[in-house]
């Protein structure tokens, strides 16, 4: 696993785009206003080398915080000019209210592509990059509020245990999400999904990536995954409860989320 | 699934809580910050942090407040019977005097208005939210069921009415007082208690006249169309502030 990340990892994002087609940009979004995370929120997010869903998530506490700020202005107008501006002084740095990311990865290349992105899109606070492995996270218990794992759990050896983990460093009251590939009941849509995914993708990723074993490998473990049913029944086991899950695409891709209550 | 609860002390407490008990507690703590938040996940997340819960769990519900909304209508409800219930039992032990029906009715509805005070400035909100399609069963149902438990412990004077147009006139009678509250900026909400008093009024005259059936049921839906132009009318205004 760790050497076909390491071939993978400068062209992640590109094979990630043409693979579906600019959609998984969509599901991260989804996952992540699914997620609805307030100003405050501790979030793991494992196996997330290139940074993608912690981006999104600084984006969207910024966004909140700004709201919460606005609000709170709006309250303030009776106070003295004085007042105000000494609140906009505490608040002004201040402006992911506390939240943070941590971005866990068992594979050092892919922290390097997601470090060099962060520079260049201008990320700075509320960011660390931990190098890590899913079944055995180097980080206390009862940490975190959320963890996530996206397009990352199919590539773990022992689910279970990684599971298992996510169960040990979250709060209480914290979520469980994993945005995965699933499988697809529909009979037609699933002949074409799998035309589409053993004949085009490895082809793609010869063409952008000039490296065709590790994609027909991803296409092959996607296949191998449990079902929605399988998974959810194991997020249980770990667990957890109010486990439920969304398809996405008709199930090409599903969101799995629970409570450690 | 029953499950042990950690305590505070990380010991394993002996109590089975249930995840319906817990979401319940912590729909009863986010009311506090209501005020402060309005009907929203915000609310409900801070309320999960009193309770020593992480933020997160405020993904346990829906994202535009729906449940803590239709949580804090139910516990009003509660508050509302056991109220009425207790002096029922007053009125049977001789210790209090028997209303006439409409004091009766106008003591119940400004009981159960009065507990909105508190989260008045934000209640329109509440209101729009209960309207919704998705909420309309479950608002509905809270409704009628108040408005039950008021007539049943109205007592037999309700007998002047017929079942029928019982529930239907004070129906409109709550739904109309409701919307002037939200509009009343009188001190004490004297208003809404005057408008109340003289709505009250109407319906005892009314019940004398034996066309009363039908024209209230058309009163009635039209106070409810009334009511949701009303409220999104308030909306707007509001948000415009």
């Amino acid at each position: 696993v760790y050497q076909v990340f390491e071939s993978v990892a400068k062209k992640y994002d590109v094979m990630n785009d043409s693979m579906t087609l600019g959609i998984h940009r969509v599901w991260k979004d989804i996952l992540m206003h699914k997620m609805n995370p307030c100003p405050g929120t501790l979030l793991l997010d494992v196996a997330g080398g290139t940074g993608d869903i912690a981006f999104r998530f600084i984006n969207y506490v910024r966004s909140v915080r700004q709201r919460q700020l606005q609000r709170k202005l709006r309250h303030n107008q009776n106070l003295s000019w004085q007042e105000i501006f000494e609140s906009y002084q505490k608040d002004k740095f201040n402006s992911l209210g506390d939240s943070q990311v941590v971005v866990c990865d068992i594979n050092r290349e892919m922290l390097k592509v997601g470090k060099q992105k962060a520079q260049h899109l201008g990320y700075s606070e509320g960011l660390s990059w931990v190098l890590g492995n899913a079944e055995e996270l180097p980080f206390d218990d009862d940490k975190f509020d959320v963890y996530t794992i996206a397009f990352g759990i199919r590539n773990v050896t022992r689910i279970d245990l990684a599971l298992q983990e996510a169960y040990r460093v979250l709060k209480p009251g914290g979520r469980f999400l994993c945005l995965e590939f699933s499988h697809v009941s529909n009979p037609i849509l699933s002949r074409l999904y799998d035309l589409y995914s053993f004949q085009v993708i490895p082809v793609l990723g010869e063409v952008i990536a000039g490296d065709w074993k590790s994609y027909q490998y991803l296409v092959e473990s996607i296949r191998q995954f449990p079902p929605q049913e399988e998974l959810k029944a194991m997020i249980e086991d770990a667990g957890f409860f109010k486990v439920d899950y969304e398809n996405l695409n008709f199930g090409i891709v599903a969101i799995h989320s629970g409570f450690k209550l | 699934p029953s499950h042990s609860y950690t305590g505070q002390g990380g010991q394993e407490s002996e109590d089975y809580e249930s995840e319906e008990q817990l979401q319940h507690r912590i729909l009863t703590a986010a009311l506090e910050f209501v005020p402060e938040h309005g009907w929203t996940a915000e609310a409900i997340a801070e309320g999960a942090k009193t309770l020593g819960l992480s933020v997160a769990a405020a993904g346990l519900f829906h994202s535009d407040g729906s449940e803590l909304i239709l949580h804090f209508v139910s516990e009003c409800n509660t508050k509302l019977s056991e109220l009425l219930k207790k002096e029922q039992k007053l009125v049977q032990l001789g210790e209090a005097e028997k209303k006439p029906i409409d004091e009766f009715l106008r003591h119940a509805v400004e009981a159960r208005l009065r507990m909105l005070i508190p989260y008045i400035e934000k209640w329109p909100q509440a209101l729009s939210v209960l309207l919704l399609p998705r909420n309309i069963p479950s608002s509905l149902n809270l409704l009628t069921s108040m408005i039950d438990d008021i007539w049943h412990y109205a007592g037999d004077q309700s007998t002047d009415f017929n079942w029928y147009t019982r529930r239907a006139v004070l129906t409109g009678i709550y739904n109309t007082t409701e919307l002037v509250m939200m509009q009343d900026s009188s001190p004490g909400f004297e208003d809404t208690w005057r408008f109340l008093e003289n709505r009250v009024a109407d319906a005892m005259a009314m019940s004398n006249t034996a066309s009363q059936v039908q024209s209230t049921g058309e009163a009635v839906v039209q106070g409810l169309m009334g009511a949701a132009v009303t409220v999104s009318n308030a909306e707007t205004s509001r948000a415009v502030r």
